[in-house]
């Protein structure tokens, strides 16, 4: 039995707030990461790339994660408003996961000399971005609402492992990718203080602009569940 | 077997043998899936030995890939041709009104098309190891890792079959959501595989674990899920 009833959260008018606030984070994040931020004494200026490719990468695995939740949630309840919110961060996902693998190609040619390489941290990124493009796949070829929910929800609780296998392939087998610089088991981020800092403000930016652009595509699906449920009823 | 099932009560574990001792029997009455897989198997392995040249296909990692992949692709024959069945006559219906027969119907085609594939996967050993004329160091660690594969490989295969059923393009969508899913398993069992083709005995037991814990994370999250899965 499909629950067609509002969101099973309090609504919060948040969306206007969302977008403002990415944007000002973004501004600040640009200024901190092109300009504030030192330069590398080893890489020089290309290193900052990595305020973008590290906070695509923290999106990705949140995204999916978020889908995971989702997923369970309208396995659980059958609310509609688990599955508007997986599918948003499902095609959030996937554009950052893709920005995140472009991102990593263009720092990857003047530091490895190749755009790109059979590195296991690349390859396991490049599956899970298929797995996703796969899932959203599987939705836009069912038709049914509640069917294609249920499959996607399956789907979306299956996909997750993969989330912990791309993170850790770095330690489980050779790579050339280097080892994880912030998330360090048993150490601290091995990293300038400064550029620590600009990572940071670029994380809670991107994030921010992952929350908003969520919020807008949740708009969207959910008055699409709205127009459906009218026509059926 | 739903008048069966209301005779006897029959445990989790009966209903699933009765699903692959139903499944085995029309694949013997007619077995087009069997058939269809070792003429894909084998023509796979023989063109893409050709494609790659004796040499190089006499290695053992990319004869061991090889085979790997006409398996892996083997694999998806062998299930949606199993589900092709169920769908005539929508015989699958009947399946699922009985009280855990979903978890029965998954539990059952693993057991049933790991069989099949068992079969395949001899088929095309053999072809392999004749027609690459491979050596091989450590049969019995080999043995092991194709047993644990062929374990590996259905029950990611059986659930994206089963979440696909009665969706367009059902054929193109099972490899899309299997194979992404099944590339741990896949590098698994190519390179323990390959460990005991050349006698790296530590190698090969080590992407054996690794294959077994695959097969056993994916088996329970499947039987878990399942019920859920099918509508």
């Amino acid at each position: 039995m499909i629950e067609t009833t509002a969101a099973p959260f309090p609504t919060v008018r948040v969306r206007p707030w969302l977008g403002r606030l990415a944007i000002a984070g973004s501004l600040i994040a640009t200024f901190m990461a092109l300009v504030w931020a030192p330069t590398d004494a080893v890489q020089g200026d290309v290193y900052r790339i990595i305020y973008v490719h590290v906070p695509l990468a923290w999106l990705a695995y949140l995204a999916f994660f978020v889908v995971f939740l989702a997923s369970l949630g309208w396995l659980w309840t059958k609310r509609p408003w688990f599955d508007a919110l997986a599918v948003a961060s499902a095609e959030v996902g996937v554009l950052f996961t893709g920005m995140f693998i472009v991102a990593g190609s263009i720092w990857a040619k003047p530091t490895w000399g190749v755009w790109w390489t059979w590195d296991p941290r690349l390859v396991t990124t490049a599956v899970m971005f298929m797995m996703y493009v796969g899932y959203l796949l599987l939705r836009s070829l069912s038709t049914d609402f509640s069917r294609r929910a249920t499959r996607a929800a399956v789907l979306g609780v299956i996909a997750v492992i993969d989330i912990p296998i791309v993170h850790l392939s770095v330690l489980w087998m050779n790579s050339l990718h280097q080892l994880p610089t912030v998330l360090r088991a048993g150490g601290s981020p091995a990293l300038d203080a400064a550029m620590g800092m600009t990572l940071g403000i670029c994380v809670v930016a991107f994030t921010l602009v992952y929350f908003a652009f969520l919020a807008e595509r949740m708009s969207i699906e959910l008055d699409r569940q709205r127009r459906m449920f009218e026509a059926r009823a | 077997m739903t008048a069966r099932c209301a005779r006897h009560e029959l445990n989790a574990l009966d209903r699933a043998l009765l699903i692959a001792a139903r499944e085995l029997a029309a694949e013997r009455r007619h077995p087009d899936g069997l058939v269809a897989a070792l003429t894909f198997t084998g023509l796979l392995v023989l063109m893409e030995s050709l494609a790659f040249g004796p040499g190089q296909a006499r290695q053992p990692g990319v004869a061991s890939a090889l085979f790997w992949i006409a398996i892996l692709f083997a694999a998806t024959l062998v299930a949606s041709r199993s589900f092709d069945r169920e769908l005539e006559d929508d015989a699958i219906d009947a399946v699922l009104v009985v009280d855990g027969g979903r978890e029965a119907l998954y539990a059952g085609k693993l057991v049933a098309i790991a069989i099949v594939l068992a079969i395949v996967a001899l088929a095309a050993a053999v072809l392999s190891l004749v027609l690459l004329d491979l050596d091989v160091a450590l049969p019995g660690h080999l043995v092991l890792i194709g047993a644990l594969g062929i374990l590996a490989l259905p029950p990611v295969i059986v659930l994206t079959t089963l979440l696909a059923l009665r969706v367009r393009a059902r054929v193109a969508l099972v490899p899309i959501l299997s194979f992404p899913i099944l590339t741990p398993q896949l590098v698994a069992c190519t390179q323990g595989a390959a460990a005991a083709l050349t006698g790296d005995a530590s190698a090969a037991l080590g992407w054996a674990g690794i294959v077994a814990a695959f097969a056993l994370v994916y088996g329970v999250l499947g039987l878990t899920i399942v019920p859920a899965a099918i509508e």
